[in-house]
């Protein structure tokens, strides 16, 4: 599973312009694997899109960065330190290991015992960097979600809600708080009364910039953003985006920007991943991937998505996607691959030459 | 074109703890039939409200201040809930944003698809006798007002043999009815379980080819399955000794006697046998459903009438053959005496409506006063309406709906405004009282916890204004008509009213059987793309992925064939690919069904496809109106331009424009342009009065000072006509490959 990927790039883990890095990133229930053998990085400073139907793993995938699930297996690098690790390619190791162990020579034996101690140890380590109780890591990345009405507690007032991080970091002095809140919801576009009130009395656009206060106020370098726009009207979603995108540039933050829809997507990306049931299938610079979307996924997604514009949209042909049909793994099973500096898809080795072929 | 729908000044308010939300304010609309109108805008705009209104489900805190929604000679906004229980899902479905709560959790989904269908189904079966037996009676008494008094007693004779050989017509397609509906509904049972049987798969076995059995007895019929039937009825004996045979299922002991037994009397019936007995009834039914349906209202005649044998030959010959026979026996002769009382019915009706024109005319002044006087009004408004119902043609199936709701509509008006006095009157004391204790408790320095909720009062004047607009446009509706009274064809109008005659015979026998409503619901899955139907149809909603569930929805939506179909944001809570499928979808069933669609949105990259014409509507209000093409490639209205540059599209990368602020409080609405407040090119004059329509085309046209022709010239932002002028380009580009 893993010889696969380490083709992509050499181990940067303390590399600095690197602010997180995913690495093989598996998140099975039971026996779905709703994220499946995932990779990437997140440079500081860039917005990171995540794009798929839903039920493709990217909401998975960032809920389980912000350590939301324990990951069956894979490493998830923060400024370089391990936040998360799964133990499951260990665990595999060792069972194979000892299964092969009833039937092997006394040589072979050892070898294999060598085996099953290196992957305890890994475990043992991974446990270790995984339960680390680590709260200024924790707080450095936060999280929006997708339903500002679901994500307020509705019994708290948006000073509460927006004070509680920073009360749990453990600030104590309440002029701080004060001063830190009020600014922050200035900076999102609301005034300092809003503080009192309560969730409800607020509508759809301006929960979400609650929303934003929310992770905004802890200064944190990575924000998830997990669907932020799609429960909002066009009007509000673009107020939101464009604000996202200030804050952005104002602040310096690092975004990991989950959506279904290209289009929104498109509007803030540094960079885009396209996911298809659990895997990554193409990786590219924004700009890369609507000019040259190879995977036919990329390209499927690409031309459903509707335009105001009604000659346009007569003559649409959208482009159905059948992974069946569209690809024959039969004999040579697909890898993660660059096509051309920067731009990755998930083929074989005929379609990556003819990939490569189609981007000359 | 035929007009479906026409919504007239609609003013809908709701009572809240805060005073009265102003949703929609006045909104004036037509739908055309298989026309797509599309209503965008934001939330709280009053789109879903609007269409709620249609289909009569506001919420129980909702006013309807004034406005009309007419559909097929009924005003929506004013029959009983009876009334509209006739007309719900059967005549005007919906579509909800949300499949999930629109589906019940625990009922399978084949149940709730053939609900609709069954219960509706014995409802029209009703409707039609009623209209058939109705229509002919008066048919009837207007020919004979139109003869000599000599020839009643032929005309008589003439209708009473319509309605004898109709009754023939009906017997004997009822009969074919029932065969061929257990035709296709064993051919359907047979598929699924020949496909089991050859999988080693299928439960209730015996019981099933039981059940095929007696729906293939059942479909033998002259025209169903007639010369197969031989070979049928051993097909179905060899499945009937089968099914007595021991079941694969049952227990081991069972089995072993069942073998034994079997082997007693040498009858049993290995399981290729059955299974070829199954293939090869399916195939004789295949065949059978194929066949072309006779046409029953000439064999009628023709059994009735005519004492020769049925010509040999196919079933078109013999359709031929007997229409021929009806035509030069009895119809030719019958045509022409509908069509003069068709033409006495309708002639007597002008008269009465330049009779009813002027009684409008001289009782209008009753109306005019200033305040009017009940007693007066009430007899003004009785005349009236015997004047204009007299003037009804009762001959016209398609019903004068504007004469047949004039009625309803001036009580309405006058209901409101004598009540109106009433309750306005009780308003303000209360209004008085409340401020009263207010003030009270301020001068006492508390500061009260509570507002004074603010008067709600019945606007008495624009209350008469309407009363009189309503006769106003009913004189000048029967002016148009009688107008048009010298171009009519008589001729056509008598063969479109026997063919609507045969209909509602036709829909007498029509009957929507449980099994037959299954076969439909399959029919229909398959319809709106769900693979597998034949399983699905057991299954519950939590079964079914997003996008699938909406399918659903939208079968049931369909399940009882009506002409409207309003669609609430059907695809936001889908993603991309899906609501692009589920929108093929919609556009797809519209064009087969030849369905008027109204369709709400707040994406307007979602309706430029659907859409023939689109409606922005804004705080309650349509600001602006026209084609899809007008409104994409030359929006006028500011709010539309806003809309339109706060879309992201793909192939830019500027700033999006976002609209600045909220949509205003609908408890104060604006004095002026409702939008000025959040419009960068707002004038002086959108803060004080409101825009009336300027029309830039036809179809098209906006509410905005801007296109006043005092008001300055503005472009409409560079985000729009950079978008329009790639637009155009693209489409040359379109055009020259």
């Amino acid at each position: 599973m893993s010889e696969n990927l380490n083709m992509n790039s050499a181990p940067v883990n303390n590399d600095a312009d690197v602010l997180l890095r995913v690495e093989n990133l598996c998140q099975y229930f039971k026996i779905n694997k709703a994220v499946d053998d995932v990779s990437f990085d997140i440079k500081r400073g860039e917005v990171f899109g995540l794009v798929g139907e839903s039920g493709c793993g990217k909401t998975t995938t960032g809920r389980s960065i912000i350590k939301l699930y324990d990951i069956t297996s894979g490493n998830i690098y923060f400024k370089g330190r391990r936040i998360a690790a799964g133990v499951g390619t260990y665990r595999d190791a060792i069972l194979k290991a000892r299964a092969e162990m009833k039937t092997a020579d006394p040589a072979r034996k050892a070898e294999l015992q060598a085996i099953i101690a290196e992957n305890r140890a890994e475990i043992r380590r991974a446990k270790a960097d995984h339960f680390a109780k680590d709260v200024r890591s924790v707080t450095e990345i936060q999280m929006i979600f997708q339903d500002p009405i679901a994500s307020l507690d509705p019994r708290m007032t948006v000073y509460e809600t927006i004070a509680e991080g920073l009360k749990i970091r453990g600030e104590k002095n309440k002029a701080v708080i004060d001063e830190k809140v009020f600014k922050v919801l200035e900076r999102v576009g609301l005034v300092r009364e809003h503080a009192a009130r309560y969730p409800h009395e607020f509508s759809g656009g301006q929960r979400q910039r609650i929303g934003v206060a929310r992770a905004v106020v802890m200064e944190p370098e990575l924000i998830i953003a997990d669907e932020p726009v799609s429960a909002l009207d066009v009007s509000i979603q673009a107020q939101v985006i464009n604000l996202l995108n200030d804050l952005r540039h104002d602040l310096g933050l690092t975004i990991l920007f989950i959506a279904h829809d290209l289009s929104v997507v498109k509007y803030f990306s540094d960079r885009i991943g396209v996911m298809y049931f659990g895997k990554m299938v193409e990786l590219a610079t924004s700009d890369e991937l609507f000019a040259h979307p190879l995977h036919p996924y990329t390209k499927a997604l690409l031309s459903a998505i509707p335009l105001p514009d009604p000659n346009y949209e007569k003559n649409r042909v959208r482009e159905k996607y059948n992974p069946l049909m569209a690809h024959d793994y039969s004999v040579d099973k697909p890898s993660f691959r660059e096509v051309a500096p920067g731009h990755f898809v998930m083929c074989n080795d005929a379609e990556f030459e003819q990939y490569q072929a189609l981007l000359k | 074109m035929e007009n479906k729908l026409q919504v007239r000044d609609l003013r809908i308010s709701f009572r809240t703890s805060n005073g009265k939300v102003q949703a929609v304010r006045g909104i004036n609309f037509d739908l055309a039939k298989g026309e797509t109108i599309a209503i965008v805008g934001e939330s709280g705009s009053g789109k879903s409200v609007t269409s709620k209104a249609v289909l009569g489900i506001l919420a129980n805190n909702a006013i309807v201040e004034s406005g009309e929604i007419i559909y097929d000679g009924k005003d929506l906004l004013k029959i009983t809930e009876d009334e509209f229980h006739k007309i719900r899902g059967d005549k005007i479905a919906m579509i909800f944003q949300d499949p999930m709560s629109s589906l019940n959790p625990i009922v399978k989904i084949g149940r709730q698809l053939t609900e609709a269908m069954i219960l509706k189904g014995k409802a029209r079966q009703k409707e039609s006798r009623r209209t058939f037996n109705s229509f002919l009676k008066r048919l009837e008494k207007n020919i004979i007002a139109a003869k000599d008094p000599s020839e009643a007693a032929g005309v008589k004779a003439k209708c009473k043999a319509f309605d004898k050989f109709e009754r023939k017509h009906l017997k004997l397609e009822g009969k074919y009815n029932v065969a061929y509906d257990a035709a296709t509904e064993a051919l359907g049972e047979a598929e699924e379980l020949v496909f089991e049987l050859s999988h080693d798969a299928g439960r209730d076995v015996n019981y099933r080819v039981n059940r095929i059995a007696d729906l293939s007895v059942d479909s033998i019929h002259e025209y169903v399955v007639n010369e197969n039937a031989a070979e049928l009825k051993q097909h179905v004996k060899l499945l009937r000794r089968s099914a007595r045979t021991a079941d694969a299922d049952s227990s081991w002991i069972v089995n072993v006697f069942m073998t034994i037994i079997c082997a007693i009397i040498r009858n049993t019936v290995s399981k290729e046998a059955r299974l070829n007995a199954l293939t090869r009834t399916a195939e004789i039914l295949r065949e059978a459903v194929g066949f072309e349906k006779p046409d029953f209202f000439a064999m009628g005649y023709f059994k009735t009438f005519c004492k020769e044998a049925m010509p040999e030959g196919t079933v078109a010959e013999q359709n031929a053959y007997m229409n021929k026979a009806l035509y030069d026996g009895f119809m030719n002769d019958f045509l022409s005496i509908v069509d003069d009382g068709l033409r006495y019915s309708a002639e007597a009706a002008y008269d009465k409506k330049a009779e009813a024109m002027s009684v409008l005319a001289e009782q209008r002044r009753v109306f005019e006063e200033k305040p009017l006087n009940k007693k007066a009004c009430m007899a003004a408004y009785k005349t009236m309406v015997d004047a204009v119902e007299a003037g009804i043609d009762r001959m016209e199936y398609v019903k004068d709906s504007r004469a047949y709701t004039f009625s309803s509509v001036l009580k309405n008006n006058i209901d409101r405004y004598f009540g109106g006095i009433e309750k306005n009157a009780a308003e303000e004391k209360r209004f008085a009282k409340q401020t009263a204790r207010y003030e009270a408790l301020v001068q006492k320095g508390k500061e009260p916890e509570w507002h004074v909720v603010p008067k709600s009062l019945i606007d008495l004047e624009k209350a008469q204004e309407d009363l009189l607009r309503a006769v106003d446009n009913m004189i000048a509706h029967y002016e148009e008509l009688i107008a048009r009274r010298t171009g009519r064809d008589y001729d056509k109008e008598a063969v479109a009213m026997v063919d609507y005659l045969k209909e509602n015979a036709s829909g007498v026998v029509n009957k929507v059987t449980k099994g037959i409503a299954k076969e439909r619901a399959i029919k229909l899955m398959k319809e709106v793309g769900i693979a597998d139907a034949r399983k699905r149809y057991n299954q519950y909603p939590f079964e079914f992925s997003g996008g699938m569930r909406q399918r659903i929805v939208i079968a049931i939506a369909l399940a009882a064939n009506p002409d409207i179909l309003i669609c609430d944001e059907p695809t936001t809570a889908l993603d991309v690919t899906i609501q692009a499928q589920i929108l093929e979808l919609i556009q797809k069933l519209k064009k087969d069904r030849n369905l008027s669609v109204i369709f709400i949105t707040h994406d307007l990259g979602v309706v430029a496809n659907m859409a023939d014409r689109i409606a922005v509507m804004y705080a309650g209000k349509i600001v602006e109106c026209g084609t899809s093409e007008e409104v994409f490639y030359s929006p006028a209205h500011p709010y539309t331009w806003a809309l339109l540059s706060s879309m992201p599209d793909l192939d830019s990368k500027e700033k999006l424009e976002a609209i600045p602020g909220t949509p205003p409080d609908m408890i104060y609405p604006p004095v002026g342009d409702a939008f000025a407040e959040r419009n960068r090119y707002a004038m002086k004059i959108d803060f004080e009065q409101q825009p009336p329509e300027f029309r830039i085309t036809d179809t098209h046209w906006a509410a905005t000072w801007l296109l006043h022709p005092d008001a300055p010239k503005v472009e409409p932002p560079k985000t729009v006509t950079n978008r329009i002028a790639k637009m155009k380009a693209r489409m040359e580009a379109a055009e020259n490959v």
